[in-house]
């Protein structure tokens, strides 16, 4: 077993990523990400945009929250945050995560201590609610494209939206099922090459 | 509704905080018990929680701020604060344990097998998020069109912001539902 000991610096990336930028970063995630697919939101910025961490690190600490409860785009926000700068990157991206959101949280409720309900404000949500679902789509795309290349990995995820996107199943037994089958898969392949 | 704020400041901390260890497989997850203890709670009525359900998914942040809107309404802004780190901050400190004993495995076999391995399943769990969402949309095939092609453009244009999208497609069916 070539296990390194301590936490070796992660090769994937750029370099150290200071403490206000990670800050900065998930403070403008927590005032754009509309619709409620934190995930897709995180991907698009930190993947894709600024490149901070890459496909496969995303999508693996994704997966493997997976077995850890709790909203997933927090637990992204603590891993990435970790990644890039340790306890404090995680406190920070976190902090910055949440501030806007929970003051907007707070406006809205006011708001709608007024304003009650309205027709076209629902049709204008269910608008909102589509398009964000467009990014949810996007991410999963682009991450099955990117994040493990092969025809095994794609009937992998084939296998994982027949399970939990058409048949509806339960996600956790999925994921238990089908995640070690995929990981000695990996390892094959691996050996191979 | 908001008789001894003392005692509605404990009462959320005792329901959110175990939740947020339930909440496998994200904050979805226990949308049907805080439903439940909302409204057994007084924190809200049945109508006053689809609102404010509502109101989570078209404001930003994560997942929903549902935890937020309804400590709010239980107790004004101290509720809001004690709800969100009750739901918040348990799974927070658990991922981050967990990523630490995880971290000291970086450079084996092992850590890149399973890197590679779970990618795929992950890119299942994000098309299979967007696919119940749109079957459980009680707005029909508008949706999925509005879906679809926000995803190619998207995909064609990845550094595209998607706020301009998210409002389009707000104005849209506004405007479609102020024409019927």
């Amino acid at each position: 077993m070539d296990r390194v000991p301590g936490n070796p610096p992660d090769p994937t990336l750029p370099g150290p990523i200071s403490l206000a930028r990670i800050f900065a970063a998930f403070l403008r995630l927590g005032c754009t990400a509309f619709g409620g697919n934190m995930p897709g939101w995180l991907h698009r910025d930190i993947v894709v945009r600024r490149g901070w961490i890459d496909d496969r690190v995303f999508l693996a600490d994704f997966a493997m929250g997976q077995a850890i409860p709790g909203s997933n785009g927090i637990k992204l926000t603590v891993q990435i945050g970790q990644r890039l700068h340790g306890a404090l990157g995680a406190a920070a991206a976190l902090i910055g995560l949440l501030t806007i959101p929970f003051a907007i949280a707070v406006a809205l409720g006011a708001l709608y201590a007024g304003f009650g309900e309205h027709r076209i404000v629902h049709a204008m949500l269910d608008g909102v609610a589509a398009t964000a679902i467009g990014l949810t789509f996007a991410t999963g795309l682009h991450s099955a494209v990117h994040g493990s290349p092969g025809p095994a990995a794609l009937a992998i995820c084939a296998a994982t939206v027949v399970a939990v996107g058409v048949m509806r199943w339960p996600m956790l037994p999925v994921v238990a099922v089908l995640a070690p089958v995929s990981i000695i898969l990996a390892l094959i392949n691996g050996r191979r090459r | 509704m908001r008789e001894g704020s003392e005692n509605s400041l404990f009462a959320l901390f005792i329901v959110f905080a175990p939740l947020s260890l339930l909440s496998f497989g994200g904050g979805n997850a226990v949308l049907a018990d805080i439903a439940q203890q909302s409204i057994a709670h007084n924190w809200t009525s049945e109508r006053e929680f689809a609102d404010l359900f509502a109101l989570s998914r078209a404001a930003p942040g994560p997942g929903s701020m549902l935890a937020t809107l309804i400590g709010w309404r239980a107790a004004g802004v101290p509720g809001a604060l004690v709800a969100t780190i009750a739901f918040y901050l348990p799974s927070a400190l658990l991922i981050f344990g967990a990523a630490r004993v995880w971290g000291r495995w970086r450079g084996s076999i092992w850590y890149d097998a399973v890197e590679r391995g779970l990618a795929p399943v992950a890119a299942g769990l994000f098309l299979s998020g967007g696919i119940v969402v749109l079957r459980a949309s009680p707005a029909g095939w508008p949706v999925w069109a509005a879906a679809i092609v926000t995803t190619a453009a998207l995909l064609r244009w990845p550094r595209m912001h998607p706020v301009p999208l998210l409002l389009g497609g707000g104005a849209l069916f506004g405007l479609v539902a102020v024409g019927t």
